[in-house]
């Protein structure tokens, strides 16, 4: 037993001398982020290594929450919690969030508004840096990047593929369950392919997507889901964004709803055939940013704003963002260009040029109607 | 009259798991059964997430329920058959190699067992092409089983061995004497399994059973993994309500239905404790 009872002495005493040590020695800059996993390998394998190395002492540790809202409403959660407990600091200093739920946090006061004091600020010129999802987050958000939702296919099985929703409904009619989508809940590509059907066929895309939001869905809402009820009758289901893609792979489906990002990345790395092509559908699909933004009462402010300034300085958009992740920069493309060979540049737009992408990418809707659209579907399609 | 004096140190003992299992499980679950029929806009109390969970998911509700007692019952043949023959089987090395392999997927969780019935399982998945090129089935009709069929072989697939485990279990326990004198008397395997060994360790079957019941009832992995567009399962709406709307009312509300299906199993697993001899196993 005294054996025993020094070793356990021993282990403790060296326990607690690796934890001091530790803390002496060392910030943590704790990272919460949203989104599938190559962003959370975006900061554990690029963004944290070069942010370490410039900044000695300082340790980046991140912690992904998973993909859409649901990886979004935990980190939520997270900060709400702490907020309600009456915490003077809470331990998170930077968060990656989605669109809707950053502005839910903006509007629940769990965010600091600090782009105007990080010398990357002025780069922050789109749409979506000002607005998510109709709720003011100007200041409050630095954009990662851009993603983009787009119709892929097989070349091989599909000559002409479809530009449009109604080229799409055309070739479905003759060819049944060539076309496979992921449906609502299974991850935001499904959803985007139903945002964009709605802004085609739903009538008033202006107003669903900009406002103001008059607590009542557009009168073409109806007959356009009940034309998607019955246009789901000829399509395939896929569990899932990946399952869209894994089914492309096995033949199973000719074309269907994918994120370019995770389409370009996927090829890059020999997961999917490299003859798949890519088809933003007019009159539109949508796209979206995740966020960088920082908690209202982080333990490292500072800190926290120095990471950010980084990862939104032209050099790490046009190395980590573009070249490494086949994202679109969340920063003005203006000043990422030039720190990029032309190549890879091009190489971005390869299926969906700039023109298109301006012309066909759009915003999600406002929340409210986001919302209403959702459930809608829910109790008109899927019932 | 040394009661109170050991009664100190036992409920001392037991403090630190009651704390436990209060603050831990008791008290979230009656506050989500309670706030079930929260009415969040008006503040008061009504049975709006109701309507609105029959309205929109009255059929994920349903098929929820076909889903768990069909695989419930195929598990329940599958492994009284398993057991069966471990017990009665009469080549040893058919005996040895069943006993082997029959054990595998317990040790696979729920997620990986769906991961892999997501290849195995689809249009030109493993299965399929394993049937076309046996001739079996022409590629043309090949079909896809991603929907709630897969989830079936799924969840029998891995509650199979748990079930067959304790089953054979209790069936190894049993006094053979009467399977020998049965035998004897010229019954056969089917006959002694189904007439004597089967009876006597029901209670056993029930309760793994009811057990499996309960733990495909609350499985989300498999269903969000599985299946495509809807009807899906019921622990997949409330993870979308949560996630994609913020609803815990809604999502409250179908945890209450769901609890209330395993409220009838776990009254079962009570009346066959009791009627077993006072406890429940």
């Amino acid at each position: 037993m005294p054996l025993f009872r020094r070793h356990l002495a021993v282990s403790i005493a060296i326990a607690l001398g690796t934890l001091s040590l530790g803390a002496h020695a060392q910030v943590t800059l704790n990272v919460i982020s949203g989104g599938s996993q190559n962003m959370v390998d975006y900061v554990t394998d690029y963004l944290g290594p070069l942010f370490e190395k410039q900044n000695p002492g300082v340790k980046v540790n991140v912690v992904g929450t998973g993909p859409d809202d649901a990886g979004s409403q935990k980190i939520m959660e997270k900060l709400q919690a702490q907020k309600s407990a009456g915490m003077a600091t809470w331990d998170t200093d930077v968060i990656v969030p989605n669109q809707q739920k950053t502005g839910e946090m903006v509007r629940d006061g769990l965010l600091l508004k600090y782009r105007d004091s990080i010398p990357t600020g002025k780069f922050a010129v789109s749409q979506s840096a000002k607005l998510a999802l109709g709720v003011n987050v100007d200041g409050y958000v630095m954009p990662m990047f851009e993603s983009q939702t787009a119709l892929a296919y097989n070349p091989d099985l599909v000559k002409t593929p479809p530009a449009s929703y109604d080229e799409l409904r055309a070739y479905v009619a003759k060819n049944p369950k060539s076309f496979g989508y992921n449906g609502l809940k299974g991850g935001m590509s499904g959803v985007a392919f139903v945002v964009g059907w709605m802004y085609a066929y739903g009538g008033s895309p202006e107003t669903v997507q900009q406002g103001p939001y008059d607590g009542k869905p557009p009168a073409g809402w109806k007959k356009a889901f009940s034309e998607l009820k019955s246009f789901n009758q000829q399509v395939v289901f896929t569990p899932g964004n990946a399952g869209t893609l894994d089914m492309m792979n096995r033949g199973e489906i000719a074309m269907g709803p994918v994120w370019v990002d995770m389409f370009e990345s996927w090829k890059a790395e020999g997961r999917l055939a490299p003859n798949m092509k890519l088809k933003i559908l007019s009159p539109g699909m949508p796209g979206q940013p995740y966020y960088y933004a920082i908690p209202a009462k982080a333990k490292n402010v500072d800190m926290a704003k120095k990471f950010i300034a980084l990862a939104t300085s032209p050099e790490v958009q046009a190395e980590g963002i573009v070249k490494r992740f086949n994202w679109y920069p969340g920063i003005d493309a203006n000043v990422v260009k030039p720190a990029l060979d032309p190549k890879v540049w091009n190489q971005l737009f390869v299926d969906v040029t700039p023109a298109e992408l301006a012309r066909n990418g759009k915003p999600f809707p406002l929340a409210p109607y986001f919302k209403d659209l959702r459930e809608q579907y829910e109790a008109q399609v899927q019932n | 009259m040394r009661r109170p004096a050991t009664l100190l140190p036992a409920l001392a003992l037991l403090l630190p798991a009651l704390v436990m299992v209060g603050l831990l499980f008791v008290y979230p679950l009656v506050f989500s059964l309670t706030y079930a029929f929260r009415n969040e806009t008006t503040g008061g109390w009504d049975l709006g997430n109701f309507t609105k969970a029959f309205a929109l998911y009255g059929n994920d509700i349903a098929l929820t329920a076909v889903v768990t007692v069909l695989s419930t019952t195929l598990v329940g043949i599958f492994s009284v058959a398993i057991a069966g023959y471990l017990t009665l089987g009469e080549n040893r090395r058919a005996v040895a190699a069943l006993r082997w392999i029959y054990r595998w997927p317990l040790f696979i969780p729920f997620v990986v067992a769906a991961q892999l019935m997501r290849t195995f399982l689809a249009k030109n998945g493993m299965l399929n092409n394993a049937l076309m090129s046996v001739g079996l089935v022409e590629p043309m009709h090949a079909l896809s089983l991603l929907d709630w069929r897969g989830v079936v072989i799924t969840y029998v697939w891995k509650q199979l061995p748990f079930a067959a485990l304790l089953i054979s279990g209790a069936m190894a326990s049993m006094d053979r004497s009467m399977i020998e004198s049965a035998r004897g008397l010229g019954a056969g395997r089917l006959r002694i399994l189904l007439e004597i060994v089967v009876p006597q360790a029901m209670p056993t079957i029930l309760v793994s059973l009811i057990l499996s019941f309960v733990t495909m009832l609350s499985a989300l992995s498999v269903p969000m993994m599985i299946i495509a567009g809807s009807p899906t399962l019921l622990t997949v709406d409330m993870a979308w309500r949560v996630n994609s709307y913020g609803d815990y009312g809604v999502a409250n509300a179908l945890g209450f239905v769901a609890f209330a299906m395993s409220g009838v199993a776990a009254w079962f697993y009570l009346r066959q404790g009791l009627r077993a001899g006072g406890q429940p196993r």
